[in-house]
């Protein structure tokens, strides 16, 4: 709940804010409107609403037993070049890391700015963006199974799995919250249906860190690599641009 | 398109950055695994270390013999897959007045995380009793002492035979 809160908070403040953005966009577009009028030429703010899915995480959902996910995308153009963007995703995902089995399923939101650095030729909308993101999960970890570590095995092989006992349980209630850099790119196929390809550079600014266990992987993150800081992760979107205007 | 390439770049960088060796997968060697009990021979009356002559352990359930650690301390390997371990201690070892007392340490096991390369390695915690004497009459070994009940490492002694 306190994470829905948040998100919550953020959102309504980035809304606030872009409607008085809105608001000076149209009073300018207004007297450009007037002014452009008599030469016959037209000044469009192409608004548009652009959803999709991730079609990595469908793939992989069909072809493997260890991942269960899905990521809804959708990206808001608010400027020629600038877009308003969110994924939101939920995951299953069994792993093997050395020692230990895990389970991690959970839920992530990412809420960010595109940018188009992409200069198209009259007619054509391809993109090539840096963005950025802030993120969150709620997740859970399920202890399945591990090996110990034991130096010098003298009663049982070193391989004996413990599957059961005072760890192989339940790890609820975890969040944790990261920074997302994005490059990636979006070609137009149809008139309205885009294919993307984006990486992500994931640094973790706060994580709840379960009790004699970790977050070794986590939703919408992936794994924690280098000092349990850093992640990556991409997607391969196919959207569908829904183009709207404000009326004037 | 000098866009489009510096971007290209940027993603074939950060791609070869996270496919590259983790030294996080590498549990390093000086981290210490499962501990083992460590005892302490203390005299009955006086509470003082006093090894008897004669004296060693022999572990029941196996052929391996035990490895000799440095100084006066014994340490004893728990089973993991098993709340006790049994062994046999033996006091004048071959000669004529030879005793051999069978003990069995009661235990359970809490495991505890290290990090990700590592996973976990066992702790254990002493039941009480610690220690069942299995053999009845003569008994040279008359009871134990708890010295520190959690078996997490092995810097300390845990648990006091005495005799």
């Amino acid at each position: 709940m306190k994470l829905l809160h948040i998100w919550v908070f953020c959102i309504s403040l980035l809304t606030g804010v872009l409607s008085v953005y809105g608001q000076e966009i149209a009073s300018v577009d207004s007297l450009q409107t007037q002014v452009l009028d008599s030469v016959q030429l037209k000044q469009k703010t192409p608004l548009s609403l652009r959803f999709g899915a991730d079609l990595y995480r469908i793939i992989r959902s069909r072809a493997s037993d260890d991942f269960q996910g899905f990521e809804a995308v959708a990206d808001l153009r608010i400027r020629e070049n600038l877009f308003l963007a969110a994924e939101v995703g939920n995951e299953e995902r069994t792993r093997q890391v050395e020692q230990v089995n895990f389970t991690t399923k959970g839920t992530y939101y990412k809420i960010g700015f595109d940018l188009n650095m992409y200069d198209n030729w009259e007619g054509m909308d391809n993109h090539v963006i840096l963005g950025i993101r802030l993120a969150s999960s709620s997740h859970s970890q399920f202890l399945n199974s591990y090996t110990l570590l034991d130096r010098t095995p003298f009663w049982q092989v070193p391989e004996t799995e413990i599957t059961t006992g005072f760890a192989n349980r339940d790890y609820p209630n975890l969040n944790a919250y990261w920074l997302e850099i994005i490059t990636g790119f979006k070609v137009q196929l149809l008139n309205n249906v885009y294919l993307g390809l984006s990486l992500r550079l994931n640094r973790l600014l706060r994580d709840t860190v379960p009790e004699n266990f970790d977050n070794i992987h986590i939703p919408g993150f992936n794994k924690k690599t280098e000092d349990n800081k850093f992640g990556a992760s991409f997607n391969y979107t196919l959207t569908y641009s829904l183009p709207f205007r404000f009326k004037k | 398109m000098s866009t489009l390439k510096t971007t290209l770049c940027i993603a074939l960088i950060a791609l070869g950055f996270f496919t590259a060796c983790e030294k996080d997968d590498i549990c390093l060697a000086d981290i210490a695994g499962t501990p083992d009990l460590v005892i302490l021979l203390l005299d009955k009356d006086t509470g003082t270390r006093r090894t008897p002559s004669g004296f060693s352990i022999r572990p029941i359930g196996t052929e391996k013999e035990l490895s000799q650690r440095s100084g006066d301390s014994l340490g004893l390997p728990l089973r993991i897959t098993e709340a006790v371990t049994q062994f046999e201690f033996i006091l004048n070892q071959g000669s004529e007045n030879e005793n051999i007392d069978t003990l069995q340490i009661n235990y359970r096991r809490q495991d505890q995380f290290i990090n990700s390369a590592c996973g976990y390695r066992a702790n254990f915690v002493l039941d009480q009793p610690p220690v069942f004497i299995l053999n009845s009459g003569n008994n040279w070994i008359k009871g134990a002492l708890i010295l520190k009940d959690t078996i997490s490492d092995e810097t300390a002694a845990h648990l006091g035979i005495l005799h």
